[in-house]
């Protein structure tokens, strides 16, 4: 019981202090400008929800803010309180380490998918009735990267000292550079996952990879697959990350 | 000649048994054998000399390359032994936006006291750190020495047997430092274990029962002070002598072999130079008693921390051991070895 409250306090802990972060203000400056390019191009024209997948959702979002999203909590989690030299006072607590873990993880988590899936619906409303008819089509697999990038950002917080520039070069190396690579070298990224998602969801509005090669270069799977695949890595990498705390020293 | 006294009777809170902590190449502590009874035990040595890493192995932070270190039974790494330990790490990060009173509060729900229990712990504590009329001001704002005392505050919180200090007495003004000290005092007498590092070593004579002596990872004396001294009879110790005549006094003592210098101080006093001091001090007594001298000071004057800690750093030194220290060997002894 008091180990249940220690944990929830915690987690809350964590919660209060990452809302007011400047991570959290980098994310609103980074939807908002999101935003105001949604209702920019809401302005031009006669617009559906499948230009608004190819147009906006998949290079914006799923490309670029969802991962930044998550990762500006998911970093802070751990890496936040070693930067800070505060996380002596966590583990000088009788909680055991896979329990403090799991509550950084639970307010990463809450945050992300709070920021993530609500920015999906704050650029579905900037971009009118088509944006509303395309967020109801990808939030599943917005919901399903989120987990997947915060149980890796979060990993990267118990491993890397720096964790937050380790998961931007992530983000911007392998999920942007490989993830457009040719072949299946691009499956090391989340993205790719999370477009697969995308794609078999919104074939019926004839959104699939486009270019004159697509069906070479992208070589997606089928969407139950991704999703399959995104669940277990989000396990995975949470199991990963609550041994590598359990197990290593933070002097 | 072990620098080690006999561990006292008392039961050991914490234990530390062969234990060595590597770095990569480099080693931090050499198999450390020691215990902590209930009391003050103060943790001296020079910048390097693995004191943090002590306190952090100690404290579960750290876990040892090799050997065990366990408070109140259990392994200091599992959940279960913080909730006997109590640490004011050196560092002087806290949740700035806090208050100190919330930040207290705080930690008291990490330690899973929750509501009415919570609040009240916290205010007692508060209030013996002196802390409980300021504690509404962010922490932000706190001079060093009060953010000490809200560090100390959090460590008392859950009541622990093993209370870890590293620096505590780091910026707090002169008065502060004997409040401060009043408490850890207090704390001890409660049969609480007290574990204090520090580097002022003068503040060690007033407050640690027992000191234990660092340098390069290597545990070189332990136990209360006048012991650690009265091993050290190959070092020449500092006595002052007042007298009615000092003169003759000085004469007759030249000729003792255990004197090994004197020096007039003007008026009444003498500084000797003795060595073994266990063979002087009878002698001395005997002397004044039949040649009927009287003895108005007779005071040691390197028996402090500071005095004795110095000793040990020189005879400690790369090749110290063959030109001032005989029993080198046993200097750097095996931990945990009784003192003969």
């Amino acid at each position: 019981m008091t180990t249940a409250f220690a944990v929830i306090q915690m987690m809350l802990t964590a919660v209060r202090r990452m809302i007011w972060s400047r991570q959290t203000m980098v994310s609103l400056l980074l939807l908002t400008l999101v935003s105001l390019g949604c209702i920019a191009w809401s302005l031009r024209g006669e617009r559906d929800p499948a230009d608004f997948l190819r147009q906006i959702l998949l290079p914006m979002y799923v490309a670029f803010l969802l991962p930044m999203s998550c990762l500006s909590f998911a970093t802070v989690g751990i890496a936040g309180d070693r930067e800070e030299g505060t996380l002596v006072y966590l583990l000088s607590t009788p909680l055991p380490r896979p329990l403090i873990y799991t509550a950084k993880f639970a307010a990463a988590l809450l945050l992300a998918l709070v920021w993530s899936l609500g920015g999906l619906w704050v650029l579905g409303v900037a971009a009118g009735p088509a944006g509303r008819e395309a967020v109801a089509i990808a939030w599943p697999a917005a919901l399903l990267a989120t987990l997947a990038y915060v149980g890796l950002f979060q990993w990267f917080g118990a491993l890397f000292r720096r964790a937050t520039i380790m998961a931007l070069a992530y983000a911007l190396f392998l999920e942007v550079f490989l993830g457009n690579m040719p072949g299946i070298i691009k499956r090391v990224a989340i993205t790719f996952y999370t477009q697969c998602i995308l794609f078999e969801a919104a074939a019926p509005l004839g959104v699939a990879p486009s270019g004159p090669h697509s069906a070479t270069i992208f070589q997606p799977i089928s969407g139950s697959t991704a999703q399959m695949i995104l669940i277990v890595l989000s396990v995975g990498f949470f199991v990963l990350g609550a041994v590598v705390f359990s197990r290593r020293e933070y002097p | 000649m072990s620098r080690h006294a006999t561990a006292d009777p008392l039961p050991a809170i914490a234990e530390l048994t062969g234990v060595s902590k590597f770095y990569g190449p480099v080693m931090a502590l050499n198999d450390v054998t020691l215990s902590l009874q209930p009391g003050i035990t103060g943790l001296v040595g020079p910048n390097g000399a693995g004191k943090s890493t002590l306190i952090r192995l100690l404290t579960g932070q750290l876990r040892p390359g090799l050997g065990k270190v366990r408070v109140c039974g259990r392994d200091a790494w599992r959940a279960s032994a913080k909730a006997h330990i109590g640490y004011c790490a050196d560092s002087d990060a806290f949740y700035e936006e806090m208050s100190g009173r919330q930040f207290v509060r705080l930690m008291a729900r990490f330690h899973g006291l929750f509501g009415a229990a919570a609040r009240q712990r916290c205010e007692t504590v508060l209030e013996e750190v002196g802390m409980a009329d300021r504690a509404d001001r962010p922490l932000a704002g706190y001079s060093k020495g009060m953010r000490q005392r809200i560090k100390l505050a959090q460590a008392l919180l859950h009541d622990p047997d093993l209370l870890v200090l590293d620096e505590p007495l780091n910026g707090v003004d002169p008065l502060g430092r004997i409040d401060l000290l009043k408490q850890l005092t207090q704390i001890a007498n409660r049969g609480k274990a007290v574990l204090v590092s520090s580097h002022i070593l003068d503040e060690m004579d007033r407050l640690a029962e027992r000191v234990l002596f660092l340098c390069r990872g290597r545990l070189i004396a332990s136990g209360t002070l006048a012991q650690v001294r009265d091993m050290l009879d190959d070092h020449p110790l500092k006595v002052c002598v007042a007298c009615n005549s000092p003169r003759a006094l000085a004469a007759r003592l030249a000729l003792h072999e255990t004197v090994h210098g004197i020096q007039m101080q003007g008026g009444d006093r003498l500084i000797l130079q003795v060595r073994p001091p266990k063979e002087f001090f009878p002698m001395f007594s005997e002397l004044a008693c039949q040649e009927a001298f009287e003895i108005r000071r007779l005071e040691i004057l390197d028996a402090s921390t500071e005095a004795v800690f110095d000793y040990l750093m020189q005879a400690s030194q790369p090749g110290a051991e063959s030109k001032r220290v005989p029993a080198a060997d046993s200097m750097v002894d095996r931990q945990g070895t009784p003192a003969s």
